[in-house]
């Protein structure tokens, strides 16, 4: 009996104001705190909280059959908090059904994995503890940002504690094996590996409402056949919450589609399975990632976050001022800099225009890149001078950029 | 007059000197009428008001006639503002020409017109787009044209230059009863390149509006330094990011200068299409940290700009006056000017270097910031040269009033 695994990702970022040279070292705000509060608000209005209440009317009239995961990223509980509580109350009404698991990340959603493993070690524990305060569960499957994982990157996950994670099913990975099994990681043999089934995911998150697509119009009826034709022990559907009402607005039939889809699984003899319930099977072989691997574009690689060099210059320049934001010993201002450790920031800076591009565009308040860039720097440059330590020199920058780099690759190896 | 003015945003030398040498004029007691292509669609600007020493109110009459025409607008550039124009379908309240040459002929069309209410003694023209007015009204009144030329094609694309382009620069002059060049260097372009009669051509350097600049400002930098009395050197570029400014070979300094001047910033002001390819070049050169993009500065900004600046630099491939150069000197800031340009005939007071030439541009730039005695010597010297005479508003305007008589009385200079 094929048991399918839903989860879905629930991450808003803090987006910066257009800062730019003058603003640098007149104490104005980085954040933009309106335009942040109103697509919030938008979102839940779209997304959230119909989806929420949706979600927990299946799970109950399945008696708990129907299940699945989500992962909120520390960013997004730290708005919900502060601008929408009564839709962070109706997260816990949801989880309080019982039938989600919620998975552990970085609480920044950052690329701190690729960066700093003392960083991406503080904020994967402090993320755990936020989900506890909030809802009383412990996380035991992780999903690192993006689905970023690569083999390095196992033994630390499973030193943390976790005993699985969600990584991308992408080709290169599974090259002739199936998506639908749980495998183990080869670097850390206790750590299970939940690939993502991206076709089937993705015809949900982003071909439902594509008209050019000969499967549209895609029925609960139609996906939940596919589904079972595909066989295997586990199918791993992954998706951003945000295709619930957002992505794919209401009137697309997404909710229509929603509440239709977990009777038609159950009736064709599918079972829903939590994250963590998977992670306790057997694997039926290991799998090596040897490169990160992620659940974006088509190159399901990094790039669309560190792609070119103003991305690269950026993340070097966000990083290279760890040691000294510490030394401040300020919560104030270790909580601003970690908020620009957030992925969203480089993906703005992104480059890759065509054929996937568009997608970046779509979800970047910047008019290009290159603004992205300049305000990303200017803020760097106003966070840096206002550290009361200064930054340790370093090396020279070329050489630092090497270095990076040679890091980089080894990583990759 | 057929000239330009600045809307919102878009500050350039042409709109500076044109709207310089209009307050010349009328405090030389020459009447002006002032026809200026204006976008229906942006804010209109606050009616230019122009008041004598003696206070009274001078003679001026203005013409603003929508359209999106830009004083440095290439064909593809007025492309662009055309379909945007269109898409936002904002009725502008003309009927704009589908590409710039139809543009410029509806514009020479609504010239003839006004040429045939307003009186007039003698027409002047701004650069080619507004030859084909200047042309239209004197086939209406029947008075001498005078073929102002600030830049050439040549100047501002190289061997890039559109050859309608030239072809339009060539006949306005051919067909004018007389030219004014800003510089010996572009009257040689004119005599060289397209063959009209060096015993044709006036040359009038530019003066600097009292108006448009802030001596005194306080020099108040976004850098902040680290240690009691240290500060963040600063050097800047002020233009548009285009080819002809040279942008890239500041950049290519910066680099060999941020070596030598390990604090040293670096700020590049302006838009342009470069402004992608100079960010890439930034983080290739290890320097993204160290240059910061201002983007579009006016009025305050711009002041403020020169002031906070340890030097100025103009890397220009190709500058017929420079009007930077003069802005920066009068605002105590040190300029290094490009060895060719029409400013470099004028001012004694500073370094003139060739925009080819790094190892000379980064010598003059590291020895700049690294004495202040040179820096305060050859700042003050030139300030006090450009606060002469000969670059105040009525300088350059008597000059062009003697031209005008001397065309009115029909004998060669």
């Amino acid at each position: 009996m094929t048991a399918i695994c839903l989860y879905a990702q629930v991450h808003q970022p803090f987006r910066l104001r257009p800062y730019g040279l003058f603003d640098i070292g007149t104490g104005a705000e980085y954040f933009d705190t309106e335009q942040n509060r109103a697509l919030l608000r938008r979102v839940a209005e779209k997304c959230y909280l119909p989806a929420n209440r949706l979600l927990a009317d299946q799970i109950r009239r399945s008696q708990g059959e129907f299940r699945l995961a989500l992962s909120l990223s520390g960013t997004l509980l730290d708005q919900l908090a502060a601008w929408a509580p009564e839709v962070l109350q109706s997260f816990q009404e949801l989880v309080a059904t019982g039938g989600v698991e919620l998975l552990g990340e970085t609480y920044h959603h950052s690329l701190a994995s690729l960066a700093s493993e003392a960083e991406f070690v503080a904020q994967v524990e402090r993320h755990r503890a936020a989900i506890g305060r909030h809802f009383g569960q412990r996380p035991v499957v992780f999903r690192n940002t993006e689905l970023i994982y690569w083999d390095n990157l196992a033994p630390l996950i499973a030193r943390l504690g976790f005993r699985g994670v969600m990584v991308e099913g992408a080709d290169h990975v599974l090259d002739w094996r199936s998506a639908n099994h749980v495998y183990a990681a080869t670097t850390a043999p206790g750590l299970r590996l939940l690939p993502r089934h991206y076709r089937l995911s993705d015809d949900i998150g982003f071909r439902f409402s594509n008209r050019a697509w000969d499967g549209w119009p895609l029925t609960a009826e139609k996906h939940a056949d596919w589904i079972a034709a595909s066989g295997g022990d586990s199918v791993h559907l992954y998706v951003d919450y945000e295709t619930f009402g957002e992505h794919q607005w209401a009137d697309t039939g997404i909710f229509a589609f929603l509440a239709q889809w977990p009777r038609e699984c159950l009736r064709r003899g599918l079972t829903f399975a939590h994250p963590g319930t998977l992670a306790a099977r057997a694997p039926v072989a290991p799998l090596a990632f040897t490169r990160p691997t992620s659940w974006a574009d088509v190159e399901r690689d990094t790039t669309a976050w560190l792609g070119n060099r103003l991305q690269e210059a950026a993340q070097q320049r966000i990083y290279g001022m760890r040691e000294a934001v510490l030394a401040a010993r300020d919560p104030e201002v270790l909580e601003r800099w970690r908020r620009l450790t957030t992925s969203d920031h480089l993906y703005y800076m992104c480059t890759k225009w065509f054929a996937d591009g568009d997608v970046h565009k779509y979800f970047s308040p910047y008019e290009s890149p290159y603004d992205a860039f300049v305000a990303c720097m200017n803020v760097l440059q106003d966070l840096e001078q206002s550290l009361p330590v200064p930054m340790v020199e370093a090396a020279p920058p070329a050489l630092a950029a090497r270095r990076m780099l040679a890091a980089r690759r080894a990583a990759m190896v | 007059m057929f000239g330009w003015e600045f809307p919102p945003f878009q500050a350039g030398g042409l709109a500076t000197a044109t709207v310089g040498l209009v307050k010349g004029l009328l405090r030389n007691r020459v009447g002006v009428t002032l026809v200026v292509p204006f976008p229906a669609e942006q804010s209109p600007l606050p009616e230019l008001r122009l008041v004598s020493a003696d206070g009274a109110v001078e003679e001026l009459v203005m013409h603003r006639v929508p359209s999106p025409m830009t004083p440095y607008g290439g064909a593809a550039e007025y492309q662009e503002i055309f379909s945007t124009l269109r898409r936002a379908s904002r009725a502008p309240g003309a009927v704009y020409g589908a590409d710039l040459f139809a543009e410029v002929a509806r514009y020479a069309a609504l010239a003839g017109g006004i040429a045939a209410r307003e009186a007039h003694d003698v027409i002047d023209t701004h650069d080619w787009i507004t030859f084909a007015a200047g042309l239209a009204a004197r086939a209406v009144s029947g008075k001498p044209l005078i073929a102002h030329i600030h830049a050439t094609e040549y100047d501002r694309a190289g061997a890039g230059a559109n050859p309608e382009i030239c072809r339009r620069e060539h006949a306005g002059m051919q067909a004018a009863d007389r030219v004014v060049a800003n510089s010996h260097a572009l009257k040689r372009t004119c005599v060289e390149r397209y063959g009209i009669p060096a015993g044709k051509i006036d040359v009038v350097h530019w003066g600097i509006d009292p108006d448009a600049v802030a001596p005194d400002l306080p020099a108040e930098s976004p850098f902040r330094a680290r240690g009691a009395g240290a500060r963040v050197p600063v050097v800047l570029f002020l233009g548009r990011v285009t080819w002809q400014k040279g942008p890239d070979y500041f950049i290519e300094m910066a680099g060999r200068v941020a070596a030598h001047v390990p604090g040293a910033k670096f700020v590049v002001a302006g838009q342009g299409d470069m402004l992608p390819r100079l960010m890439h070049r930034t983080a290739e050169l290890g320097i993204a940290d160290r240059v910061h993009f201002a983007g579009a500065v006016a009025g305050r900004q711009v002041q403020r700009l020169y002031r906070l600046a340890d030097v100025c630099v103009m890397p220009s491939v190709s500058e017929p006056f420079g009007l930077v150069g003069l802005e920066s000197l009068r605002h105590g800031t040190p300029c290094i000017l490009p060895r060719a340009a029409g400013v470099s005939e004028v001012i004694a007071n500073a370094f003139k270097v060739d925009f080819w030439d790094l190892d000379a541009m980064t010598n003059q730039i590291v020895a700049l910031l690294r004495h202040p005695a040179l820096r305060a010597e050859l700042a003050d010297n030139a300030r006090r040269e450009v606060e002469g005479p000969r670059f105040s508003l009525e300088e350059p305007a008597r000059l062009t009033a003697a031209a005008y008589t001397r065309t009115l009385q029909g004998s060669p200079a």
